[in-house]
């Protein structure tokens, strides 16, 4: 049987337990209040939350790091990365062990804080909590950010579910967002504020909902939201098509439909590719035809929301609203077209944020998104 | 056992876990010298005893003063007391004492029996009765900090704190202790001493004096004052538990009744929860939620003192999401220290709150390591201070306070509830506190 290989440089050395690892962060935070005595600045122990990172790859481990350094200084926290091997292989023990180190966060050298990965091997769902309980920062609010698809049913996510005050996820890493969405949100109806959820992916999806807004906001369009006839949303697959990440368009018609008071008609099925396509009803009863499906586009992350087009009648006119990226993806331009001819066009910049930038506006919310819930509630009714 | 063995021995082990490292041989040897050991099983053992304490006596010239201390399973301090009298142990110059380990008695009773029995041998002012909890450095940090700032004292009463919690949670199981732990549970063990004595500390009144008669004529009048649970109020202010199977740091550990020396039927509470008041001008009105248990997931002892909310929110409801009510927490181990929560401007546009904590470690502020409880008590001891030990008077209070709530418990049918080792208690514990609108603390 292959040992563990963790890379002590990056993560620290091993520590015997919860105990030996606070002894040796005390002694690693001594030391550079000493040192940093000497140099007449002394180092705060910063730490504003308690940052439990879930991972199954030591790839994801490791960027879930860095990003949390790069967080440092915004976020100084109590940060646990969890790599876990949940393989329920035969003859694995199950092993839990644990790494510390103390990196500073800034060149100024003025912020430290604390990195603990957590490494765990074999079936260790039924045990897991009980190693993270005792490495919490008493009293700080408890953010657990889930790379991957959580794992609903398991008794760990359960369990640290009830630690955390807020649950981070990414549904651009779902393999089937259609089937996890839904759950997601009944998990968070359930909790009934007891914790907050938050979806990196709606974060991005922000610059599309202020654009798509903005069209209505002229008193002359206003009155065609009330008369959308179709929408297409397109978002980014790679060369073969072979993952498709929906679950950003999804977002999107979510809030359209919660927004906009839309109940669902029927799912007209899986459509080209990959695509989807639904009958949606407005509040008048109209019908409304939502058109979701992945294009190659090139520069795009997957899943990553490429277009909007958007048809809407009023008694006169026929309008069609589009948003479309630019080839050089970090522009986008919005076009208004009143019966077939072009009003009305502009141009403008396209913030893509790094994954650090989303969960540092993220980490700063403690407060539920109802916004995106009413999304997600109206995307399970709507799947 | 040889003298010979014995400093061998404690060679050996001060060798290990001395706070000064390496040892210096030369000093050992010169201490050694004076080590002694004797075995005293019966009479002749005892005798063997008071033949050894007049020979050194002879031999060094002196009317050495004797500090006995019985580090033996309270069942045995009656014999040793009596035995330490009949064998006239306590020489006749230089002065005698005796320090007993908690518990002192095991009710009420059987403390004032105990205690009639040591005044025979010795004066009350001769006795010291050792919690070690009293002999931590944060412990008597919680005085120093409530009496010698200004700042705290002012708003540390009814018109500005809306509760207090005190949490005292071990890891460890019952261990080799099964045989004391059967009849003691952790209302005996934890509750009666260690627990109302931080209790004390943290409500008592300013003491006109640092010295053993203030601080403890202090001490008692809280005791006096704290409200008795009487058997019908048991049910809503009194919660009992016993762990079961589960995990410790990802490691599996048998619940109690599978310990070795644990009855498979056993009764006995490993945890207890308890909603108290201390019934005093200060206090009237202000609960205190202890806990204490074995196998919760993290070793912690900590006082917590929440404050009430600020009469007014100007701020919106969704600015004030992150925001929970000022609390000062005094941890006594691990991780020594001071923290302070309020709440503050998350640095983003607008308002957004957000709680955040101020913190004071003990160990990165002194850069050394503090003495170890019993280092200090023994010295205070050997000086005859006997402020950080407790008067039989505040045992005997301790007592009278938990003897009803402990022959309640014995009698109702219902016994403790069964909570998963390496969690937080019972779901009882949680309702006990969440009755009145709050919540136990992330510890």
């Amino acid at each position: 049987m292959a040992e563990v290989v963790v890379d002590t440089t990056f993560w620290g050395a091993r520590q015997s337990g919860v105990a030996a690892l606070e002894r040796e962060l005390t002694r690693l935070r001594r030391a550079q209040s000493a040192h940093a005595r000497e140099l007449g600045r002394p180092i705060a122990r910063a730490s504003v939350l308690n940052l439990i990172v879930y991972a199954e790859r030591e790839e994801h481990a490791r960027r879930a790091a860095r990003s949390i350094a790069d967080l440092a200084l915004r976020h100084p926290s109590r940060a646990i990365v969890v790599l876990a091997d949940r393989g329920r292989r035969e003859g694995i023990d199950k092993q839990i062990e644990m790494h510390c180190r103390l990196p500073i966060a800034d060149g100024a050298r003025l912020v430290c804080y604390e990195q603990i990965l957590v490494r765990a091997r074999g079936d260790v769902d039924d045990r897991l909590a009980s190693a993270l309980i005792p490495l919490l920062v008493p009293d700080l609010p408890v953010f657990l950010w889930w790379t991957g698809t959580p794992p609903l049913g398991s008794r760990s996510f359960a369990d640290l579910l009830r630690l955390s005050d807020r649950l981070v996820i990414d549904s651009a890493d779902f393999a089937r967002p259609e089937m996890t969405l839904p759950v997601i949100a009944r998990i968070s109806d359930d909790a009934r504020g007891r914790f907050g959820l938050t979806d990196l992916n709606w974060t991005r999806l922000t610059p599309w909902r202020e654009i798509a807004t903005a069209f209505f906001d002229v008193p002359a369009w206003r009155l065609f939201l009330d008369g959308i006839t179709g929408v297409r949303v397109g978002f980014a697959v790679d060369m073969d098509g072979r993952d498709i990440h929906p679950s950003q368009a999804l977002l999107f018609v979510g809030w359209l439909a919660s927004r906009l008071g839309w109940r669902p008609l029927e799912t007209l099925a899986p459509s080209e590719a990959g695509g989807l396509l639904f009958a949606i009803a407005r509040p008048d009863g109209a019908r409304v035809m939502v058109r979701v499906r992945p294009r190659f586009e090139r520069g795009l992350d997957e899943g990553d929301v490429s277009g909007i087009r958007i048809q809407a009648t009023s008694t006169r006119q026929q309008a069609e609203f589009v948003v479309k990226r630019q080839p050089d993806p970090r522009h986008q331009t919005a076009t208004v077209l009143l019966d077939g001819e072009r009003r009305w066009e502009r141009t403008m910049p396209l913030p893509s944020p790094a994954i650090v930038e989303l969960i540092g506006e993220e980490l700063s919310i403690l407060g539920s998104d109802r916004t995106y819930e009413e999304a997600l509630d109206a995307l399970v009714e709507l799947a | 056992m040889s003298h010979e063995e014995y400093r061998e021995e404690l060679h050996a082990a001060v060798g290990q876990y001395s706070r000064t490292k390496p040892l210096n041989e030369e000093v050992w040897r010169s201490f050694a010298e004076h080590l002694h050991f004797v075995a005293t099983a019966d009479d002749a053992g005892y005798e063997e005893l008071r033949r050894t304490l007049e020979q050194l006596d002879l031999a060094l010239g002196a009317h050495a003063n004797r500090l006995f201390y019985l580090a033996t399973p309270p069942p045995a301090y009656k014999a040793i007391v009596e035995a330490i009298g009949e064998h006239r142990l306590r020489g006749e110059t230089g002065w005698a004492r005796i320090v007993v380990e908690k518990p002192f008695g095991h009710d009420r009773a059987s403390a004032l029996e105990l205690n009639e029995i040591v005044h025979t041998v010795f004066r009350e002012d001769e006795v010291f009765r050792i919690d070690h909890y009293l002999g931590k450095e944060t412990v008597q940090n919680i005085l120093v900090m409530r009496f010698s700032n200004g700042i705290f004292e002012p708003i540390w009463n009814r018109q500005y704190v809306d509760h207090v919690q005190i949490t005292v949670a071990e890891t460890i199981g019952v261990a080799e202790r099964a045989g004391y732990y059967e009849q003691a549970g952790a209302m005996r063990d934890i509750v009666q001493n260690h627990l109302l004595q931080l209790l004390a500390l943290v409500s008592m009144e300013p003491p006109a004096a640092f010295d053993d008669k203030a601080v403890r004529d202090e001490k008692v009048k809280v005791f006096r004052a704290l409200r008795r649970i009487a058997a019908d109020e048991l049910a809503t202010n009194a919660v009992r538990g016993q762990y079961a199977r589960g995990f410790i740091e990802g490691v599996p550990v048998p619940g109690y009744r599978e310990e070795p020396g644990v009855a498979p039927n056993s009764q006995t509470e490993t945890y207890v929860a308890l909603k108290l008041w201390v019934d005093n001008w200060r206090w009237e009105g202000i609960p205190f939620y202890v806990r204490t248990g074995k196998r919760l997931p993290k070793q912690s002892t900590e006082i917590a003192i929440q404050f009430r909310v600020a009469p007014h929110q100007l701020f919106s409801r969704d600015a004030l999401a992150g925001l929970e009510p000022n609390a000062l927490v005094l941890r006594i181990q691990p991780d020594e220290g001071i923290s302070l929560r309020f709440g503050a401007k998350v640095p983003v546009q607008g308002i957004r709150i957000r709680a955040v904590n101020m913190d004071f470690d003990y160990g990165a502020s002194f850069m050394v390591d503090a003495p170890d409880a019993y280092e200090t008590l023994i010295l205070d001891a050997l000086r005859g201070d006997a402020t950080l030990f407790t008067r039989h008077d505040e045992v005997d209070q301790q007592w009278a306070f938990v003897d009803p709530i402990a022959s309640g418990w014995a009698q109702s049918p219902g016994g403790p509830a069964l909570y998963e080792a390496g969690t937080w208690g019972p779901s009882e514990a949680d309702a006990l506190i969440e009755r009145d609108g709050r919540k136990w603390r992330k510890s």
